[in-house]
């Protein structure tokens, strides 16, 4: 197997701009509210079935 | 009247209960059986392994709730079940061991019309030498573990502060462990501790894994969609390990653990040392220690539980090679195909096999994390059995069961990667469904449009949400069934 701290010094870096993003608060709160959405909408689809 | 017992008060065993009591406590007497007096939410034992939050945060007494419930409730270890009876009565029974104080190390005898058999796992830190609180290394899965690694954390860091430089190991600490997103998740809030206390510089962060890539954490890894292209967990996981300066070691099978020292195996067969100053590594699980004995009483253990101690359920236990699973393998009601009044939920019951490609080295070395099942499947599956029950009890043994395979569930997962309502951070990942479906989705084996990731301070508030709501609903308060499993 390949030497996996080879594979990670090769990763995509994130840039400044996007730690930023990343703890902007308003871009967080919209994504706080994007990802309960999906989360929501994906816990409505793949609950229970019956029979 | 039916009698509906539940072995243990876990993730899965609380929420069949609190939904016993709710759907069918009317008319029926609702029991749990768990030998500790506290609830735990899991989830945020991180928080306390790193001092972030106190103990009393992530637990909270039973017996109150229950008392409040009106479900009976006994502290007390399940030791048998006697799913016939035995000689004196024909009604099927489980004999408990009290850890009630009150009623220290009496054995009792409780019947039961449906069993649910919710008991988690066995945290088996015997399968690797000097692994564990009792060994060489600290662990976050008991609230009582966590305390004890945060204050192993502060004697680090403040050798560091002192100018000693210092090797962090945390990851798994066996090739057939689970649980690898706690680990990840460990890793990163340690991370984000040493960074905050400015010391990160003096530290060698190692995550040593069973995974053979990043990013599978015991899933087979996930693909997503992100601006446009379709990228790995794995590219996103090493991008994250690359941003925080992680190493890793992947594809390993720790041997045993000495103090300060790490022997570990990896899939290629090479074997290696990794010298280290502070060691969380989790557990592998197994079955808790539950026997089965049929009306002569006669040992049926092997008819009833996997050799892994878990309980078989209505998956396909055939055994056949990585190549030829499917999804269908997976159970989806839950119930033990012998005594169909038993059902076995959340960590207790056994899977057909993982869902990562398992991996043996040369020395023939089983380097395959085990599948998860932990939290959100967990509290599905136990609302399940309830649903399931009732239709038994209004319609009879022919009724139609519910139905929540692994493999048509959806997971919502957020692994904390540091702590703090403006510094910190989550990997909110969302899967669709667990267990991979090839034959419907044939290039991914999920659902493009609902397998999805993103790194950010959002991901932190959401999994700090998640720890108020869960406990509240928990807890049994007004509107509890309003909040999804």
């Amino acid at each position: 197997m390949e030497n996996p701290n080879d594979s990670i010094a090769h990763a995509p870096l994130p840039t400044e701009k996007t730690l930023r993003f990343r703890k902007n608060l308003l871009i967080q709160l919209w994504r706080f509210a994007a990802i309960n959405f999906k989360m929501l909408n994906m816990i409505r689809k793949g609950h229970h079935q019956k029979g | 009247m039916s009698r509906i017992v539940i072995l243990g008060a876990g993730i899965a065993g609380h929420t069949a209960a609190l939904h016993a009591k709710r759907l069918l406590g009317k008319n029926n007497q609702i029991v749990v059986i768990s030998p500790n007096s506290n609830y735990n939410w899991i989830p945020s034992n991180i928080w306390v392994g790193v001092g972030k939050m106190q103990k009393e945060q992530v637990l909270f007494p039973l017996a109150p709730v229950y008392k409040r419930k009106g479900i009976e409730f006994h502290q007390a270890l399940a030791k048998s079940i006697y799913p016939e009876g035995d000689a004196t009565t024909a009604a099927p029974f489980v004999e408990v061991l009290y850890t009630d104080p009150t009623k220290a190390s009496e054995i009792g005898r409780i019947e039961y019309d449906f069993l649910i058999n919710a008991t988690g796992p066995r945290l088996n830190f015997a399968a690797t030498e000097g692994l564990g609180p009792e060994g060489h290394t600290v662990s976050v899965c008991t609230a009582g573990h966590a305390v004890d690694a945060a204050e192993a954390l502060q004697k680090i860091i403040a050798r560091m502060k002192a100018g000693e430089k210092q090797t962090l190991a945390i990851g798994v600490g066996h090739g057939t462990c689970t649980c690898e997103g706690a680990a990840f998740e460990y890793t990163f809030n340690v991370d984000h501790e040493l960074r905050m206390a400015g010391v990160r510089n003096m530290a060698d962060l190692v995550y040593i894994t069973n995974e053979y890539e990043l990013g599978d954490f015991g899933v087979g890894g996930m693909v997503f969609t992100q601006r446009g292209f379709q990228t790995t967990s794995k590219l996103w996981t090493e991008s994250l390990f690359r941003e925080r300066g992680v190493r890793a070691i992947l594809g390993a099978h720790v041997e045993k653990v000495e103090a300060g020292k790490v022997f570990y195996e990896q899939v290629n067969g090479t074997k290696d040392v990794l010298a280290f100053d502070f060691a969380m590594l989790l557990p592998p699980f197994r079955g808790v220690d539950l026997q089965a004995f049929n009306k002569a009483g006669e040992d049926i253990s092997s008819e009833i539980f996997a050799p892994s101690g878990f309980m078989k359920v209505d998956a396909d236990y055939s055994g056949k090679p990585y190549e030829e699973w499917k999804a269908s393998d997976w159970p989806s009601t839950y119930r033990n195909p012998i005594y169909p009044n038993i059902f076995a939920v959340g960590i207790a019951f056994a899977p057909p096999h993982q869902i990562s490609k398992p991996r043996k080295s040369p020395n023939g070395t089983l380097i395959a994390p085990s599948p998860p099942r932990t939290g959100m499947p967990s509290g599905i599956m136990g609302k399940l059995a309830i649903l399931t029950i009732k239709e038994l009890l209004n319609k009879g043994p022919q009724a139609e069961a519910h139905s929540a395979s692994m493999a048509k569930m959806g997971a919502a997962c957020v692994a904390s990667s540091g702590s703090g309502l403006t510094q910190g951070s989550a990997a909110a990942m969302t899967m669709f469904p667990i267990v991979p479906d090839y034959e419907k989705y044939p290039n991914t084996g999920r659902s493009l449009k609902d397998t999805y990731g993103e790194i950010g301070l959002s991901g932190h508030w959401i999994k700090l949400l998640l720890h108020y709501m869960f406990i509240y609903k928990a807890k049994g308060r007004p509107g509890w069934q309003f909040i999804p499993e």
